[in-house]
Formats: structure tokens, sequence, C-alpha cells
């Protein structure tokens, strides 16, 4: 537990210090928010004119996108710097987290945080509310709970996959570019159900780069839309397996990084 | 001809220095046309009248917003942001030419690598792929491309007027997140103005940015034809000579500025 105090303490100096810059934070808030308005306006104009996509209504497609938005928003606010790991390496700043009586994976992911995943969490959480009310839901006891497990796979989810492309960096020197490919890839996947795509697709999407699972599968069994004749609804509830699967291959992969890191710069 | 192969060899030496970024970009433009082509389908299947157009009009619409991105998109903004916060505009202010003209220059050298590179590609997988059409007559065709080439110079100026912001916001990466997706919106990349809510239409109408995606692309689908296709590309002029006069106002007043900073 005291890595994770150590943690805290880390992130409460990095909002600190980014907090010293007001008008580039208010800059950043109003472009976030206008950019997600636009997407949502994009999807409603699409989905009202038609009235639904594939058997999804506008606000479940609202849901849909403000579920991963919600989980991206964590990632955002405190991991968003793990693609940045490339410069740390390029510049030799990374030799900072090892020279510190502390564990190096502490100290770099407590290195910043991104206070605009403070825009993407207040426009999710309203974009969720509305939907919920819209949809007339009315969730059990275990739903909110299997909800709020949705969100923290899907911020793990985001993290590990972001962390394993970045530690693409440790051995090619570069990572930028292949994490870039990740998050766009990452976001046009979450604007739109994966069911409309090609088998293909959908098999990447679940398979190989997981992210189907960090909005689309939890917004299934949330929504009550699985379909119970299919032999795949089970794929709506692992979401936290997901992760948890995830996390441990990426911390599997950062440990061989360090390895190789320290072996390369003695 | 000696300018041309050394114009031609820099190319070549520059995308191979940069063979995984043009690589990357690339994948991405093709699952993004992918994207919005199964959009498209699935929307017609579901109510086949609610377009206006055909299905082959709409799925060419949508999967030529994607590739047209790298037939008009130019950069000059983020040179002009680097310059200023580093200083180093100082050298291109005494370069013997205009600093606008050089901006415009480079950025139809960019285009041009990025058309070669990875737009006449991508159109290859549309058209082999995605079953886009071709213009429904040769007039469209040329029409589209004079079309075309409007919208790459209002886009141009678009992204001058933004990068002119840099001298007095300093950090434009913030401001520019909210642009691009304002661009994206009412210039009809991604759904077509006569799709939109008629209160949205309205602005979207009056606004340049339709001139960059929507114009070029319905002239191409037959959406718009004859004497309407004709007053769209009145439009594109109009808005072009205002924003090359208001870039110019507004550089040479940003320049003022920049000297009086330099001292």
């Amino acid at each position: 537990m005291d890595g994770l105090a150590l943690y805290f303490r880390l992130v409460r100096l990095a909002v600190q210090a980014r907090m010293q810059y007001r008008a580039d934070f208010l800059a950043g808030v109003i472009g976030v928010i206008v950019m997600n308005a636009v997407t949502v306006s994009l999807i409603s104009i699409m989905v009202s004119r038609f009235r639904n996509l594939n058997g999804w209504t506008m606000w479940e497609m609202v849901f849909l996108y403000c579920l991963w938005l919600l989980g991206h928003s964590l990632y955002s606010f405190f991991f968003w710097h793990i693609r940045a790991l490339e410069e740390y390496l390029v510049e030799g700043t990374f030799d900072q987290f090892l020279m510190r009586p502390a564990s190096p994976f502490i100290l770099f992911l407590g290195r910043e945080v991104q206070y605009l995943g403070v825009a993407d969490l207040t426009f999710a959480t309203l974009g969720l509310s509305l939907a919920y009310r819209n949809l007339h839901l009315q969730w059990s006891g275990t739903q909110w709970l299997f909800f709020g497990l949705a969100i923290i796979a899907g911020t793990l989810i985001e993290t590990s996959l972001a962390l394993m492309f970045a530690c693409i960096s440790f051995w090619t020197g570069r990572s930028r570019r292949a994490s870039q490919l990740l998050m766009r890839l990452n976001v046009m996947v979450q604007y739109y159900p994966v069911d409309i795509f090609g088998y293909l697709f959908r098999v990447i999407v679940t398979g190989l780069i997981p992210v189907a699972f960090m909005n689309y599968y939890p917004t299934l069994m949330l929504l009550g839309k699985l379909d119970p004749q299919s032999p795949w609804r089970w794929l709506g509830y692992i979401s936290p397996l997901v992760a948890l699967t995830l996390v441990i291959i990426t911390s599997v992969i950062w440990h061989l990084a360090l390895r190789r890191y320290s072996s390369s710069g003695g | 001809m000696k300018i041309f192969w050394s114009f031609a060899r820099q190319t070549f030496q520059f995308i191979a220095a940069y063979r995984f970024d043009f690589f990357m970009e690339f994948v991405l433009a093709v699952v993004r046309m992918y994207g919005i082509y199964w959009v498209w389908r699935i929307l017609y299947t579901q109510r086949p009248g609610a377009f206006g157009v055909t299905l082959e009009q709409m799925t060419t619409y949508g999967v030529m917003g994607m590739a047209l991105e790298m037939f008009i998109w130019s950069r000059p903004q983020w040179y002009m942001a680097n310059q200023i916060k580093s200083g180093a505009i100082d050298t291109d202010l005494m370069k013997p030419l205009d600093f606008h003209l050089y901006m415009l220059a480079r950025s139809v050298g960019e285009m041009f690598i990025g058309v070669g590179v990875l737009g006449l590609p991508a159109l290859l997988i549309a058209y082999i792929f995605l079953g886009v059409q071709f213009p429904p007559n040769v007039a469209a065709g040329l029409l589209f491309v004079l079309s075309l080439i409007l919208g790459f110079l209002l886009l141009f100026h678009l992204n001058f007027l933004l990068g002119s912001l840099a001298v007095v916001a300093m950090d434009i990466r913030h401001i520019s997140w909210a642009y691009f997706s304002v661009v994206r919106f009412l210039g009809g990349q991604i759904v077509p103005l006569w799709l939109f809510p008629p209160f949205v239409a309205a602005i979207a109408e009056v606004l340049p940015f339709k001139g960059t995606y929507y114009i070029p692309i319905s002239i191409y689908i037959g959406r718009l034809t004859g004497m309407d296709a004709i007053r769209a590309l009145g439009f594109q002029i109009v808005w072009l000579v205002v924003l090359v006069l208001l870039s110019r106002l507004l550089w040479s007043a940003a320049h003022r500025r920049l000297v009086v900073q330099g001292g």
C-alpha cells in the first residue's frame, strides 16, 4: 500500500503543477467539450434521421459513447503521459525513475496528470444520466455494481494497451506512431456499435486489440441487448476479466522491458 | 528539369525517412473509409428513402469524405506555431519571399506528397474494395477537380488564420481541437449538409467550411449539377477572396506585433 500512497502524493503534486496555467486549462476544457459535442451531434443527426442504427436508438448510442468516454476520461486524466514514454527514453529522462528508492512504475505513472480528463468526465456523466433517463432504465444493485466494474475495466483496458504499445519504444526507440494508431482505432470503434462492421473487424477489436470490451460488450449487458440465443452472449459479462488479463500481460512486458533498458544502459 | 528531379529526390528521401508514419496514416485512412462505408450501408438498408440519394451515392460520399482529407489537408498552422514559439520565425521573415506565399508553397508541396503517397493509394482501395463510383459524367469530373482545388485553398487559408493566432495565443493546440471538430462537422466531411436539421443546416450553408468537403463531394456524386454546381463554385471563390484578404490583414497585424516583440 506504500506504493499507492506514494502514487497519490505524486498525483497531487502533478495537479498543483498543472494548475499554474489557468488560461491553458480553460482553452483545453472548451476544446474538449466542443469536440465531444460535435461527436454526439453527428451521432444523433445520423441516428435520429434513420430512427436507429442496426437496432441501436439514439440514446443507446449516446450511452455507448459516454460509457467509453467515462473509462477513457479516467485513463486520460491519470495515464495520458504513457504515450510520451518514448520521449523519456530518447531524452534520457527515464533514468530519474530508476535512481529513486521506489518502484519505477509508480514514479513514472505519477509523473504527470492530464487535467483535460475532467472535461471528458463531466461530459460523459451528463450524457450517461440523460441516456439513463431517456431509456427509462431501472437498474438493480447488481447492475450498478457491474456498471462500476465496467468503467474501471474500461480504464484498465485502455491503460494496459497504451502501456503495451508504449513499451515498443524500449526495443525500437520509437512508439508514438503505434500509440497514435491505437488511439485513433480506439476512438473510431467507440462511435459506432461494433455489430455494424464486418466479421474480421469484430474479431480484431474483440480478440486482438480488445477495445470492444471498453464499452460495446458491457453496454449490451447493461441495456439488456444481449441475444439470449447467441452462443457468444457471455462476452457481455467478461470485461473485468479481460481487463485483469491485460493488466497481467502488460506487467510482464513492462518487467521484460525494464530489464532490457537496464542492460542496454549499463 | 533539374529542379524537378531534385524535388522528386527530396520527396523520396522524405518519405523514406518517415515510412512508418506514412504506413500508419495509410492504415488509419483505410480503417476510417471502411467504418463510414458500413455505417451508411446499414442506415440505408433500414430506411432507403431517407437519404435523398442512392445507396451508391451515399457510400461514395462517405468514403470520399475520408479519402479527400489527404487531398486538401495542409498544416501551415503547426509550422507557424512552432516557429513563433521558438523564435525561428525571424529567419522565415528574412527570406526574400512573402511569408503568406511561402506558407502556401510549403503546403502545396506537402499536399503533393500526401496525395501521391496516401491519397491516390487510398482512392485505389476505395474504388476496388468499397464500390466507390466515378462521377456521372466528364463535366462533373472537371468541376469536381476545380472545386477540390478551391477546397484546398479554402482550408489552407482557414488554417493560416488559425496559425496567425499563435502570435497572440502562443499555444494553439487546444483551440485547434475545437477548430478541427468544427471544420469536420460544418464542412460535411462525415454527414452531408442535406441531412442536417434545418436550423444547423442554415448556419452551415453560409459559412465557408462547406467549401472544403461538402461542395466538392456533392459535385462528385452528382448531387450538385448544372447551375447549382456553378453557383457552389462561385460560393467557394467568394469565400476564398474574403479569406485571402483576411489572412493578409491578420498576418500584417501579427507581423507588426512580432517585430515589436523582437525589439
